[in-house]
């Protein structure tokens, strides 16, 4: 993939948002307090929705694993990797998907996504565990990701309007 | 019109942080502590569920150390220790905890009595080497036996006549759910159990918003499991039972159980087999339902009824007989279901 | 603002559907994992020493009786294992009231030998009649 400087600043700038987003979570670590994912705002995934339109898939994707390496590196806690990574990467692949149907908004696609988001962690905590007891959160978590997806949404499609009005993406 | 948007966004932000801390998926964590000869079953849910539970095992295992008296340093044993008639410093706590001691003594008229240490050891109730003492050994330990033993000196020292040996076993366990009941509340805990052998202080109701289902052992069926008198509802209080058949050794075909009678040296003979008190769930509760079950054991049904009625401390009964009836004041009536099966005939005392 | 794609703003009611689909995920996950109400697994045994959990026996799955024998603070306990059954069978603790406990055979009942501090407890299986969350006595 080929990276205008533009491009490329962008791309920083957006996971270094994303970081930060993704440390303001770690105060609130329900999922580490117990073996098990807990609930998580999943607010790194506003940066992802925001440069899947803004950017296209390719970078987004390229925005989240530097996101996942870097939050793990940081944290220094590689066993958090996969949760981020299966985490992030099935919500990114149900949002690319949401995102090309024309009748959804952004407020549908970021609750498919923290779903998704949901669905990965849970999975990657069956895998770790080798057990299926995490999937009696399961049904919780969805429930939940309706009430953060939701809110994701909002955020990001206040994002939009504010900076519908810059020459950020212009040429 | 952008930057009110910023704005919103941003709070949002903070707002949802916040927000997420309560929405923890719910279950009950479980601790199990071996202590004051008992294993002790915890639960909690809410709030800092960890610390709190951390926090409770270190304080029981810390209070039976202070209050054993077969653990020789604890400050108990120092006082037991000490020469007769010198004053022992023995700290705020351990001195008020004996203060109320000899006002539940003084409240139930002695059936109630911490100096009774030297005869349950006669009886081999402490150290578990069971016999029956002689009649002449038991009238010599006797002598020293009574609350006007103890004496409390200026505002944190203790001590006692020449023979007498203070034992804090029938109060220590209710102290201990007092403890863990303030540890609990401390750490907004929201739902929780805790048992501390038979001593138990609940709060918060269950997690389908029920209030704790508490069955009460049917005292003839001891060994049994799921045979009670009847099921207690409740979602905050304390409930402490004490009966004849937790512990007790036979000898030519007779059975002696662990509750002494201070009026006599033996065991109690009160024609009740079971007696649980409840009361609300406030701290310091939990010690009185502790001495309190002990001392209406010994009384009997007539003078416990009587010591109910009296209203000289708030609490409510469940009262087992050995001819075959079950009495339950009429301020938990509502919230108790007799068990049929248990084939009791059931009175409601009012 | 040229972006790559622009997204609509306001939600629709393909996003109450998109919700909707989640919610329907959601009860049909529930209705999947938490069924059985009472029922949490297969009777299983679980053998504690001084809170550790040490074994666990699946009752449900045993045809015929099987012995273990478990050590903890200088007792060592038999224990005799049967399809929906536990039962300590001899000890050499001094209060022998775990071997005075007899048989256990349902979800939430346990026995307690406090000298090796073990406890054998029973999970799952059919939930107790009587549905009570703690004894006294």
């Amino acid at each position: 993939m080929k990276l205008t400087t533009r491009q490329l600043t962008l791309c920083a700038v957006l996971t270094a948002m994303a970081l930060a987003l993704s440390y303001l979570e770690n105060f609130f670590p329900l999922s580490l307090a117990i073996p098990i994912p807990g609930i998580k705002l999943g607010l790194a995934n506003i940066v992802t929705l925001f440069a899947l339109y803004a950017l296209g898939p390719g970078q987004a994707l390229l925005i989240l694993m530097a996101r996942c390496l870097l939050g793990a590196v940081f944290a220094g806690n590689m066993n958090a990797l996969i949760f981020s990574v299966l985490g992030g990467v099935t919500a990114m692949a149900v949002m690319i998907g949401l995102s090309r149907l024309k009748g959804l908004s952004v407020y549908g696609v970021s609750v498919g996504g923290a779903a998704a988001h949901n669905c990965g962690q849970v999975a990657a905590a069956v895998l770790t565990l080798g057990s299926t007891a995490p999937l009696y959160y399961l049904p919780v978590l969805l429930g939940v990701s309706l009430f953060t997806g939701a809110l994701t949404g909002l955020i990001a499609a206040c994002l939009f309007r504010a900076l519908a009005h810059t020459k950020l993406w212009g040429a | 019109m952008r930057r009110f948007g910023a704005l919103l966004a941003a709070l949002l932000l903070a707002g949802s942080l916040t927000a997420c801390g309560g929405a923890a998926a719910q279950e009950m964590q479980t601790a199990q502590v071996f202590a004051m000869d008992t294993v002790m079953g915890l639960q909690a849910t809410g709030g800092e569920t960890a610390e709190a539970l951390a926090a409770a095992e270190d304080e029981i295992y810390r209070l039976d150390e202070e209050l054993s008296r077969t653990r020789e340093d604890s400050a108990v044993s120092q006082l037991n220790r000490a020469e007769a008639g010198t004053s022992v410093e023995v700290g705020a706590e351990l001195y008020d905890l004996i203060a109320r001691a000899l006002a539940f003594s003084q409240a139930t008229d002695g059936a109630f009595d911490i100096t009774l240490a030297p005869v349950s050891s006669a009886w081999g109730f402490t150290e578990d080497a069971y016999r029956v003492p002689a009649q002449e050994e038991l009238a010599g330990l006797l002598a020293h036996v009574g609350s006007e033993h103890v004496h409390l000196d200026g505002a944190s020292a203790v001590s006692l006549d020449q023979g007498t040996q203070i034992d804090l076993g029938a109060i220590a366990k209710g102290y201990a759910s007092d403890a863990v009941a303030a540890i609990y509340q401390e750490h907004g805990i929201t739902h929780g159990i805790v048992d501390l052998g038979g001593n138990t202080w609940v709060c918060g109701g269950n997690l389908k918003g029920e209030p704790w289902r508490i069955g009460v052992q049917d005292p003839a069926r001891a060994g049994e499991a799921e045979a009670y008198t009847g099921i207690l509802r409740m979602g905050d209080g304390f409930a402490v039972t004490s009966g004849g058949y937790q512990r007790y050794f036979e000898e030519n075909g007779k059975t002696y159980h662990h509750i002494i009678d201070p009026a006599t040296g033996h065991p109690a003979e009160s024609g009740l087999t079971s007696v649980t008190v409840v009361a609300d769930g406030t701290v310091g509760n939990g010690t009185m339902c502790d001495a309190l079950s002990t001392a209406l054991f010994v009384m009997g049904e007539e003078r416990a009824l009587d010591f109910w009625r009296s209203g000289v401390y708030d609490f409510d009964l469940i009262l087992v007989t050995e001819d075959g009836r079950l009495l339950v004041t009429d301020g938990i009536a509502d919230r108790f279901q007799p068990d049929e099966t248990a084939g009791y005939a059931y009175e409601v005392i009012s | 603002m040229r972006m790559k794609s622009s997204p609509k703003l306001r939600p629709n009611g393909w996003d109450g559907l998109a919700a909707a689909v989640v919610l329907v995920l959601a009860v049909a996950c529930a209705a999947l994992v938490w069924t059985g109400g009472g029922q949490s697994g297969p009777l299983t045994a679980v053998v504690s020493a001084d809170g550790e959990t040490v074994d666990q026996v699946v009752l449900a799955d045993l045809t015929e009786p099987e012995e273990r024998t478990y050590t903890a603070n200088g007792c060592t306990l038999r224990v005799t294992f049967g399809p929906g059954s536990a039962q300590v069978t001899a000890s050499d603790c001094p209060t022998q009231d775990c071997v005075h406990t007899g048989k256990i055979t349902r979800g939430g009942q346990s026995i307690v030998c406090l000298p090796a501090r073990i406890v054998i407890q029973l999970e799952g299986g059919p939930a107790a009649d009587s549905g009570v969350d703690l004894v006294i006595g």
